[in-house]
């Protein structure tokens, strides 16, 4: 066989196959979005509305407080896992006895399934049996609170878990980064009698923010994303304080089977990630260009 | 240079007092991110009064109710009946029999994890084979528009699964595959290749072309020294890549709780749904995280070497 076939042979399945189950899909439901399609009323005929939905989005107050509640969440989540996967780095990264032992455990909550450690925090979360109001209180004594079942607090129980897990990605990326420093920067600064901390704002941090923003790219997407552990944590409740976007594209598409309006929910939301995915690229590359 | 100056050590070599400091804080903050994975295994043993009294027990007696729940259905019965009955045989009986319930059968959680077997083996199995020639094409041929291919295939990560999920599920409905093992394995194939390409790309860049052409040159056609040469090089990357889809398949969620119900329906959409009498049957749900999880704990200490390439495609390679 020539190396032209096999370059064909080697790479058509696979391309083929996200052409079917990725890109068929995604030109379908932009075509639903521009229509009155209901996935459970079948037979009927489908009609063309347009721009209703696009138009229904955008001006929707329940969608600009969908977005609120995500924006509230990427925001928090971001800065949380950044600076404890930051510090957690910088710590593992003195080498001290045990530290790769140590790297394992910190990691392990990010293996596991969140949507199934999701469930189980709801135990945590319990206000009279769980273990998280229990240790709360025993620092400060706030009475019985519930962490899911309170409009105020409900925000914050999301946010919390999805630190837990997810704060040690950014710590092994920053870890790559700290890695990567080579000694004779150090040595350099040593013999020109910089003090620690110049070595740390002049070397080390620069160092490391591609890396800390490689990591925070990653879980900007992702979170924007972000279903299975709030699904199973509080299901976008109570009312309606943790219903992130992909939460209230799934209430909407598979509890109201609206599947026009949810098709145009969901070409939004990509074209959203798949912009702001984009602009970050350059910005990062033109940070590593310095 | 003065004579007070410390030699003993490099002055890069972090001072033995801040890497005490450093193990100490890590030390602290394993200590509490640690807390809900031994509650997990604490709860597995406990028994259901046990599991939810205020304030939460540490210290109990252990029971294995939780296990026996989560492997049988139960009823509850008169005491009269109860009675009538002869004495328990065995000993998962006896528990049950203490909650004035008889095992009524076994419950669905052993056909929801051979199913989560299943459905995980099978797509890594394909993505991982897909993914490798894929890879070896990419690394090693000029393919028109590599580049643009190769982040089309990125991108593919990028859609939200739930906005992919209606399209899909229309489709599906379409085609039959809602709810059978042959549209799961498909999906989680196609979910997992991006990941598999770009992963093991990186792993056939790192061979050297040379190795193959040497084999070329020995009379081996390409097809033979990719099968003789490249494949047992690139073993372990090809091991680490599957580890990785296998976890992904595993863990996986939101494609399960939507496109399937009964067949084919995998544990994280399941473990969620056991329940006891009044609510959810924390010690069963915490039992069948426990055996859930473990497989995941032991695959991430095996890959604890290639984490970092495999949460970031590749990206990263230390």
């Amino acid at each position: 066989m020539s190396d032209r076939a096999i370059a064909w042979l080697f790479t058509a399945p696979t391309l083929i196959l996200l052409l079917f189950i990725n890109i068929y899909p995604l030109i379908w439901s932009v075509y639903l979005s521009f229509t009155n399609y209901k996935a459970n009323r079948r037979g009927v005929e489908i009609a063309w509305v347009g721009l209703k939905w696009y138009k229904k989005i955008l001006t929707d107050e329940d969608v600009w407080a969908n977005l609120q509640v995500t924006a509230h969440f990427l925001f928090w989540t971001i800065l949380l896992q950044g600076l404890i996967g930051l510090s957690l780095a910088l710590l593992l990264n003195k080498k001290f006895k045990g530290h790769e032992v140590f790297t394992t455990i910190v990691v392990l909550p990010m293996m596991l399934s969140p949507a199934v450690v999701g469930v189980f925090w709801t135990y945590i979360y319990q206000p009279q049996a769980g273990i998280f109001n229990y240790i709360i209180n025993f620092f400060h004594d706030f009475g019985e609170f519930s962490m899911i079942a309170d409009v105020s607090l409900a925000p914050w129980s999301i946010i919390i878990v999805d630190t837990w897990i997810w704060s040690p990605f950014v710590m092994l990326l920053c870890l790559a980064g700290l890695r990567s420093i080579p000694d004779y920067l150090y040595e350099a600064a040593e013999v020109d009698r910089a003090s620690k901390w110049q070595q740390f704002i002049h070397i080390t941090l620069p160092s490391v923010l591609p890396f800390l923003m490689l990591a925070i790219l990653f879980r900007g997407i992702e979170n924007f994303k972000m279903f299975d552990m709030v699904n199973e944590l509080t299901g976008g409740g109570p009312g309606s304080v943790t219903e992130l976007a992909s939460i209230h594209l799934k209430r909407a598409a598979f509890e109201k089977w609206r599947t026009g309006y949810s098709s145009a929910f969901a070409v939004i939301l990509f074209v959203t990630v798949f912009g702001a995915g984009n602009i970050y690229v350059k910005f990062l590359n033109r940070i590593k260009e310095k | 240079m003065s004579h007070s100056l410390d030699t003993s050590r490099s002055p890069l070599e972090p001072s033995s007092r801040s890497k005490k400091i450093a193990a100490v804080l890590i030390i602290l903050y394993v200590l509490i991110t640690i807390i809900p994975l031994l509650l997990i295994v604490m709860t597995a043993f406990k028994s259901v009064p046990d599991a939810i009294t205020y304030p939460p027990k540490l210290i109990f007696k252990p029971s294995l109710e939780g296990f026996v729940n989560l492997f049988t259905q139960r009823t509850r019965q008169p005491k009269a009946y109860l009675e009538s009955l002869p004495p328990a045989a065995t000993w998962y009986e006896k528990i049950v029999r203490k909650r004035q319930m008889v095992i009524a059968g076994p419950s669905r959680f052993f056909h929801r994890f051979v199913n989560s077997i299943a459905i995980g083996f099978g797509s890594t199995f394909f993505s991982v084979f897909l993914g490798t020639l894929a890879a070896y094409g990419f690394s090693r041929f000029r393919i028109p528009a590599k580049d643009d291919l190769l982040f089309f295939i990125l991108s593919t990560r990028m859609f939200p699964p739930i906005a992919a999920a209606v399209p899909i599920f229309l489709m599906y409905r379409t085609l039959g595959l809602n709810d059978t093992y042959l549209g799961m394995i498909t999906l989680y194939t196609v979910v997992n290749l991006s990941l598999s390409v770009w992963l093991l790309k990186g792993f056939i860049d790192e061979i050297p072309k040379e190795y193959e052409e040497a084999a070329m040159v020995d009379g081996y056609s390409r097809l033979s020294a990719f099968f003789k040469v490249i494949l047992p090089e690139a073993a372990a990357g090809i091991a680490a890549t599957a580890i990785f889809c296998l976890i992904f398949a595993w863990n996986e969620y939101a494609f399960a709780i939507l496109l399937t119900f009964r067949e084919a329906q995998t544990l994280p959409p399941f473990i969620p749904t056991i329940i006891g009498e009044g609510g959810l049957d924390w010690p069963a749900i915490s039992a069948a995280t426990m055996i859930f999880l473990l497989p995941v704990v032991v695959f991430t200490i095996l890959l604890r070497k290639h984490l970092l390439r495999g949460i970031t495609f590749g990206a990263v390679r230390r």
